[in-house]
């Protein structure tokens, strides 16, 4: 077996470090990893782990989640979404449905989905309805979407697609006046399907330290004990602390499909804006598949709130890495897991779900 | 949504496989590994039902490792949320 948590530890703890390095993570398994393992806790004090964008959840725009909500309540459809999106808080008012659940609550035809696959099965069940598909997620979730597409879909299917690319938003903090960090543990899975060369203008265009993760403290460690080197050598590079599963080119195929079924479009981030060419959204041969077809309307009302986060939630700040969860007023106060008021205390991936969860209160 | 795990090839019935982890049996899309030959007794990461990428065996029986224990902080950090 290669070196241990343990070891690498070791070996952290006996490089020089001549200044604070500041590494961001842009995966929520990651941070979860991180968060559980007590890996920021063991590490020495000039080193800090930073989580960033790394939860489709959390920045999927509150616009589309108020576009869902609405569909439902008033089109007689069935929607389907992930089980994490059901829960995400829109900002309206007490009277109207602030989630998905409250809308299914009120009568709306909404079921939870694991896989693109149960999607099928739903629509296929239920041939005389319309079956809406919000599909949310980076790249990890939204090549599965491409590849339901491109394999073939029932025709009562229609999807709302909100799918994000990760690297973009990083991207936008390096071009800031303020990054915040100053090395990327760029994410395993991501860059799986994408390839590890997604993330070589982190060394190419901002001269900074990067590394791929997996998901173990190990790799985890590796992809720190990488940056760190780099950055104390002034040579950075692009590692791939990830080769058991992070193929040199990713995996090809599914990129073919990604952008047979998709192309790449400027796109709201929640509470973080518009981030250039960081959306998918249906390509032409597949666009009789979108929902904004046959429901118009729906698209460009929910538009007018684009930006929107409930008041006092500093989610946005949190994603971008700018403060840590607790740092939020509400943290553990009024927002809890059980009455999250943010995006980021309702998703597994959430930085304030995770820190609430897993780090001793 | 995004946790990837990793399942051994138990079937396969063109681009659907049965998979197992730890004991847990479910249906996996193979769609997105046309490009390479996948056979019964393969371990693959699995994302969202869908298989993204082969691997090791020895590196999936590590992964699952890991998950034992992060199941067993989750449901333990579950209960006071
Ligand atoms: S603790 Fe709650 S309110 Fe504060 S940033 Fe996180 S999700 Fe938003």
């Amino acid at each position: 077996m290669g070196i241990s948590a343990k070891q690498w530890l070791t070996l952290i703890h006996e490089m020089p470090i001549s200044q604070p390095i500041k590494i961001m993570n842009v995966c929520g398994g990651h941070e979860r990893s991180i968060t559980m393992s007590g890996i920021r806790g063991a590490l020495p004090k000039n080193i800090e782990l930073i989580p960033g964008p790394g939860c489709p959840v959390c920045i999927c725009p509150e616009e589309d989640i108020y576009q869902a909500i609405q569909l439902s309540l008033h089109e007689d459809i069935i929607l389907v979404a992930y089980g994490d999106m059901l829960r995400v808080p829109v900002n309206v008012k007490k009277s109207e449905a602030r989630t998905l659940e409250q809308a299914k609550a009120a009568g709306a035809r909404i079921k939870p989905i694991a896989s693109p696959m149960d999607v099928i099965q739903i629509a296929e069940q239920n041939p005389d309805d319309t079956v809406v598909f919000f599909a949310a997620g980076f790249e990890t979730t939204t090549a599965p979407t491409a590849a339901m597409i491109a394999q073939g879909v029932p025709d009562n299917l229609k999807i709302l697609l909100s799918g994000r690319l990760t690297w973009p938003a990083i991207h936008v903090l390096l071009s800031s006046d303020s990054p915040g960090f100053n090395a990327l543990v760029a994410p395993g899975h991501v860059a799986t399907i994408m390839g590890p060369q997604e993330w070589a203008f982190v060394v190419e265009d901002f001269n900074l330290p990067a590394a791929v993760a997996g998901f173990s403290p190990e790799s985890l460690l590796a992809a720190t004990y990488s940056v760190i080197r780099q950055f104390e050598s002034g040579k950075p590079f692009l590692d791939n602390c990830y080769p058991e599963v992070v193929k040199p080119t990713g995996n090809v195929g599914a990129q073919k499909m990604l952008s047979e079924v998709m192309t790449v479009v400027d796109a709201t981030w929640r509470g973080v804006g518009t981030i250039p060419k960081s959306g998918f959204a249906l390509s032409e041969p597949y666009r009789y598949l979108d929902v904004n077809e046959h429901f118009p309307g729906y698209h460009d009302d929910a538009r007018k709130r684009a930006g929107e986060m409930p008041p006092g939630c500093d989610c946005a700040k949190v994603v971008m890495g700018e403060i840590y969860p607790n740092e939020c007023r509400l943290y553990g106060k009024a927002c809890v897991p059980r009455h999250p008021i943010g995006p980021c205390m309702v998703s597994d991936e959430g930085a304030c779900r995770i820190w609430w969860a897993h780090t001793k209160r | 949504m995004c946790l990837g795990i990793p399942m051994q090839v138990k079937s396969i019935d063109q681009f659907v496989a049965q998979c197992e982890a730890k004991g847990v049996s479910r249906e996996v899309n193979l769609f997105m590994l046309q490009g390479e030959s996948v056979e019964v007794g393969d371990f693959v990461m699995v994302h969202v039902g869908y298989a993204i990428e082969k691997m090791t065996e020895q590196d999936a029986r590590s992964s699952w490792e890991l998950y034992d224990e992060m199941l067993a902080t989750l449901s333990a950090g579950e209960t006071d949320a």
